[in-house]
């Protein structure tokens, strides 16, 4: 017998690390990783990252012109435009291309040194933005621009490209952008405030109804506690994501509403729980005294309970506050609304510098929650 | 005054903390519970003002029935009955006004005492409470920056604010020095022959015992082996309480 058990141990001990080979192999294999295409779409991340990370925080007044110039994509769908001679003008080399081609686009005589911002003024109308440049001492401008297949010329209307020439005139002022960014994240931190007031309102309840010391005592007690300790975990299993989700379709897409109901649930839950367990370990021994000088069951919990957890309750309720707002900032991306929701609208629509504030707004509020929950709860403890 | 019949205790794991006790106390007495750990004694001191609930057997007050009283009736039994713990059991994060106020809560309105709003009356008991004990000038400190023989005159204010017939007193000087616990037994006593408080109480140390107890019962295991005058009780007597190992346990100290 011993001798089969050790031979056992062997063979588990061999096929342990095999089995867990053999897994990741198939994970790697599930999850596709690819680290060429990561090397390959360097040019395209450092586009991406410049963009976000050059925020539009600020505007000059600027008097903004635009010069456009017809594409024919391809070649022969519509005619070849006539070039201009003469003042600012685009010409393009060559006039007409297949999508994967390359194009050089030339400006000349444009004003110097000026921020220009190029897209594509697509055939149904649309913009498609693809990137910032400067023109040079003379006013010229000389970029590659890559014929993408969405510029396909459509019922006779062919694409063009247009420029557009910001010149800076008067004063520094907040960009649109940044009073949006600002107004959303008012609104998100709002959310994850009331959110947490409301979650809190009614852990404070459940976490009494849930906790076994309070509870366990008489058969309606043991009921009610595991009752309200299943509906705890029940909704606990359910993010905050999944939970907004459902309610964005209930009270529309993009509303903060839909936010709030489910970071309140979600809040409910944890701090319920985490109450609870606060409750739990409170001494017996106050409670035991002032039950035995004749006291209520409520003057009890005043007076023996609760002295004991609002240290807890407090730093509890502010660090989940801090949670709350950085699940509102993602939470948008479901529909919940708030700075989140007008994130990932600018990425849809690969507005990058807009982006890149709202993202800049998000990492200084939480890093600024983050410092000041926990500087509070330090006082507090 | 108090009179215990045919008191069993059976805990939910099948524990018999307590085995057909009975016995009576006389108004005015200071009656000292004496046994091992795990005797029974916490357990008969909480069956008296339920605490714990006894699984057979009457306790009467007075002529009320302790054992049968519910909700209200049973709080109103309570009030008269102080209780002192081992660990003074003070709420550590209140000030010492409150905790003695926590004392006076069976009498007060209920609404208004939740609210936290109490009487200036009441307030003024209080600090009579604690000047009585010698620790007027703490009355604004938190309960858990007073020295451990503070806490327990504390705890005895607190239910000093009860106005109580009976004390009950559960190893009250066990986690306190042989000089402070003469000087929380001697407010015991004086409780008990100036306000004429009965009193029960455990102890362990036989000069304590000798030096305070008008009457003494020894319990072990649950049942009743003895009950007499503490100068009947001799180091016989003791080791049969205490079991043979047991030396002739003193607060040496004060000898």
């Amino acid at each position: 017998m011993k001798r089969i058990s050790k031979i056992l141990q062997l063979i588990g001990k061999i096929l342990l690390p095999i089995g867990l080979i053999a897994f990741l192999i198939f994970s790697i294999r599930v999850t596709q990783p690819d680290l060429g295409k990561l090397i390959s779409s360097a040019p395209k991340a450092g586009d991406i990252l410049s963009q976000l990370l050059n925020p539009q925080l600020t505007t000059r007044k600027a008097e903004k012109t635009s010069l456009s110039l017809t594409i024919p994509v391809p070649c022969g769908s519509v005619p070849n435009p006539e070039p201009a001679t003469s003042g600012p003008r685009l010409s393009v080399d060559p006039v007409c291309g297949n999508p994967g081609d390359t194009l050089t686009l030339y400006g000349y005589d444009l004003p110097k040194n000026a921020n220009v911002s190029l897209r594509w003024i697509l055939p149904t109308g649309g913009l498609l933005s693809i990137r910032n440049a400067k023109t040079d001492a003379n006013g010229g401008l000389n970029e590659k621009i890559e014929i993408r297949p969405i510029t396909a010329a459509a019922d006779g209307k062919a694409a063009q490209i247009s420029i557009e020439i910001s010149l800076p005139s008067g004063k520094l002022v907040a960009s649109q952008t940044l009073k949006d960014v600002v107004d959303t994240m008012f609104v998100t931190i709002f959310m994850a405030l009331i959110a947490t007031t409301l979650g809190t309102i009614i852990a404070i309840p459940l976490s009494f109804m849930a906790a076994s010391n309070l509870m366990r005592k008489g058969k309606v007690g043991t009921i009610v506690y595991y009752i309200v300790r299943s509906l705890l975990s029940l909704i606990r299993s359910y993010e905050a994501l999944v939970l907004a989700t459902i309610f964005a379709m209930i009270v529309g897409f993009g509303s903060p509403f839909a936010g709030v109901i489910a970071l309140t649930i979600t809040t409910a839950a944890s701090l319920g729980k985490m109450f609870s367990e606060s409750v739990e370990s409170i001494d017996e021994g106050p409670i035991e005294a002032v039950t035995a000088t004749g006291a209520n069951r409520l003057q009890v919990i005043m007076y023996a309970v609760v002295p004991q957890i609002t240290p807890d309750f407090l730093s509890f309720t502010i660090y989940h506050w801090d949670i709350n707002v950085r699940i509102s900032t993602v939470i948008g991306f479901v529909g919940g609304g708030g700075i989140g929701y007008f994130l990932s609208l600018r990425i849809n629509t690969l507005q990058y510098n807009a982006a890149g504030t709202a993202l800049l707004a998000i990492i200084l509020v939480v890093w600024a929650l983050d410092f000041l929950s926990s500087e509070v709860r330090k006082q507090m403890i | 005054m108090l009179k215990v019949e045919h008191l069993t205790k059976v805990y939910p794991g099948g524990t018999v903390a307590l085995k057909d006790l009975s016995f009576e106390v006389e108004d005015g007495e200071f009656l000292v519970v004496i046994g091992l750990s795990g005797s029974g004694k916490s357990t008969l001191l909480r069956c008296i003002n339920r605490l714990i609930d006894p699984t057979e057997g009457k306790i009467t007050m007075d002529g009320a029935d302790i054992t049968a009283a519910k909700g209200a009736e049973l709080r109103h039994i309570r009030r008269q009955i102080g209780m002192i713990f081992q660990h003074f059991n003070l709420v550590k994060r209140s000030s010492v006004m409150t905790n003695v106020l926590n004392g006076r809560l069976g009498y007060l309105n209920p609404w208004l005492s939740t609210m936290g709003i109490f009487p200036a009356e009441e307030k003024k008991r209080a600090q009579q409470a604690l000047a009585r004990l010698g620790i007027e000038d703490k009355v604004h400190s938190r309960a858990d920056e007073l020295s451990g023989g503070q806490q327990q005159r504390v705890g005895i204010a607190r239910t000093l604010m009860q106005e109580p017939k009976l004390i009950l007193a559960d190893e009250p000087v066990a986690s306190l020095d042989p000089v402070l616990a003469h000087s929380i037994l001697q407010y015991l006593e004086q409780l008990n022959k100036d306000d004429k408080v009965t009193v029960i109480c455990s102890l362990h140390y036989l000069d304590l015992i000798q030096r305070y107890a008008t009457r003494v019962i020894g319990l072990k295991d649950g049942v009743k082996v003895f009950e007499g005058l503490p100068s009947e009780i001799n180091r016989v007597k003791f080791k049969e309480i205490y079991g043979e190992e047991a030396q002739d346990i003193r607060a040496t100290a004060l000898e």
